[in-house]
């Protein structure tokens, strides 16, 4: 156990020497994700400074919903930065020396690399919101709420954690996932940007069970903002988000074992 | 230590080839022969078709990443040491990633850096190496677990003409203290002084396996004499001689070391004329295999 830590420590600072290791690079880097980002939510800012509110979520409550996925996605990347860029740690041949390696092929994938500049970017995005989002939405910090916003958190993370792997195991079939991963991924993450109860059934339908974005940041954010448009679902989606994540993340690794059976390595 | 039985996979069809401890073999064969492919067989990335592999006394797709340090593997589409990181970096990162306790890590370290010439660039991040400083560093990477078997696909791919004869010292040395290695080239003239066998790979196929010196004698055993003569021509009728021609004052013999030797043609050239120099030349690798290649094609 002290051994593995001690493997992750090296890891870790082995990455983020190698990331920050040109200062202004890295902060212009960081701040490129950051400002990239920010688009979508100025867009929005402009938008409901016009309408007041959209589907009665007014500015700082749309505000406090961007900042978990930011938040989970500043967290997730630090771990499963391996997993979105698999397919070309797979081409280059590195997968063959993970599983040379006596360690767990998943534990040197989540530990051998990071992007820093997207955690960075995307975390401090994240941590603005909510400072500017939480205090003016009306909720009332106890040290339960606190517990289960660090869970809802948690299982955020595992949540998109497991979609990462599932993508990473379909490499072992399929050569080039990575548009997949953009429209499976990335594009419906802009839908969950907005309160699923805007959107035609179908685009909610994939929220919450295709791509489970919903669990990520608007049933978390429901439970602290309790908005009229919740009761539209059963209420007990508010509460298993860290569980949603927990059983994902299960089955993801699950076919994940499966899949590695079929991997034949690249060659020269 | 290594044993395949009858192993097919890809190009490879009903390949029998068994490695014991402590002996340095080296796989010969022209491009797509599957010198590669046994490789990846030995150490468990690929699964053959038909036939068993045994590595370490293991079934190594099952067993891999089990063997611990006792398997290290080179290959020069799987590299040990990340692009990202300095050379020093990677290494104690291989220290940690296979429990290398620090006396024999340090020390192996600055024989290692010393040896391979990587101690003046260690510090340096990886990417930043050219391809010859980058070889040796990861040759030194393949070595520092101190592994029971060893498997180098191409380790001579950018080393100069002194990387190769340090390689060949290192393997040696290796090799005396019981390690057991497997090692694929196209160009063997320098790395073969390190192997105690050869197996001649083509198309598939296993067609020697055995010392370098059989192998010469037994597929091409043709010698070359070059001779630079001080008087008349000599008469060399009654000699086996494969070809014979003369250029001014040289005389240029080849013929079969089997049927007649060196001393028997110089004694009769002696016995009638004089001479200047006398040159030999045994048959180098190179020709052992393209003839052997041609031989495999005629039977």
């Amino acid at each position: 156990m002290k051994d593995i830590a001690n493997l992750v420590g090296m890891y870790m600072k082995t990455t983020a020497k190698s990331w920050f290791q040109y200062r202004v690079d890295t902060v212009l880097k960081s701040l490129a994700v950051f400002l990239r980002e920010s688009t979508e939510i100025i867009v929005i800012y402009f938008t409901l400074l016009k309408f007041k509110e959209l589907n009665g979520w007014d500015i700082y409550e749309m505000l406090f919903l961007y900042s978990l996925i930011f938040l989970t996605y500043g967290i997730m990347i630090i771990f499963f930065t391996g997993l979105r860029d698999f397919g070309s740690t797979v081409r280059s041949g590195s997968f063959d020396r993970f599983l040379l390696r006596p360690r767990g092929e998943l534990f040197q994938i989540i530990f051998v690399n990071s992007d820093w500049f997207a955690a960075v970017g995307h975390g401090s995005l994240g941590v603005v919101l909510f400072l500017v989002s939480a205090g003016r939405v009306g909720i009332s910090w106890t040290p339960a709420l606190a517990l289960y916003y660090i869970f809802s958190i948690a299982g955020g993370v595992l949540i998109q954690g497991a979609v990462f792997l599932f993508l990473a195991s379909l490499n072992f079939f399929l050569l080039e996932t990575g548009s997949l991963k953009e429209l499976l991924y990335y594009n419906m993450r802009r839908f969950a940007g907005y309160p699923i109860s805007i959107f035609h059934r179908f685009i909610q339908f994939l929220m919450i069970y295709v791509m489970p974005f919903a669990f990520v940041n608007y049933f978390p954010a429901q439970y602290f903002l309790r908005k009229s448009d919740i009761n539209a679902f059963p209420e007990i989606f508010m509460h298993i988000t860290p569980a949603v994540g927990a059983v994902m993340y299960l089955f993801a690794y699950l076919f994940w074992r499966y899949s590695l059976r079929f991997y034949k390595s690249s060659g020269n | 230590m290594i044993c395949f039985e009858k192993v097919s996979k890809y190009v490879l069809s009903d390949v029998s080839l068994y490695i014991p401890k402590g002996v340095c073999v080296g796989l010969i064969g022209p491009s797509g022969a599957g010198k590669t492919t046994l490789i990846r067989l030995a150490c468990g990335l690929l699964e053959a078709d038909n036939g068993n592999v045994i590595t370490l006394g293991k079934n190594p797709v099952k067993h891999r990443g089990h063997f611990g340090s006792r398997l290290s593997v080179f290959m020069s589409g799987v590299p040990l040491l990340c692009l990202d990181e300095t050379v020093k970096q990677g290494f104690e990162l291989i220290k940690e990633v296979y429990h290398i306790p620090e006396k024999n890590f340090s020390k192996d370290y600055s024989r290692l850096a010393d040896r391979l010439g990587f101690n003046g660039f260690d510090s340096l991040i990886v990417k930043n190496l050219s391809l010859g400083q980058r070889m040796r560093a990861e040759l030194g990477a393949s070595l520092i677990c101190r592994p029971e078997l060893l498997l180098l696909d191409e380790p001579n791919i950018g080393l100069d003409e002194i990387g190769k004869a340090v390689l060949c010292e290192l393997i040696k040395e290796c090799c005396e203290r019981g390690m057991t290695v497997l090692l694929t080239s196209h160009d063997m003239t320098e790395i073969s002084k390190a192997c105690d066998r050869l197996a001649v790979l083509n198309g598939g196929r296993l067609l020697f396996y055995g010392s370098e010196e059989i192998l010469k004698s037994r597929y091409v055993p043709t010698d070359v004499m070059t001779v630079t003569l001080c008087g008349s021509l000599p008469d060399l009728d009654d000699l086996p001689l494969n070809r014979y021609s003369v250029e001014g004052n040289t005389l240029t013999l080849s013929y079969n070391s089997n049927y007649v030797t060196a001393a028997e043609i110089i004694k009769l050239i002696l016995e009638q004329t004089e001479i200047s120099s006398v040159d030999i030349k045994k048959p180098d690798l190179e020709s052992v295999c393209s003839s052997l290649s041609e031989h495999a094609i005629i039977s």
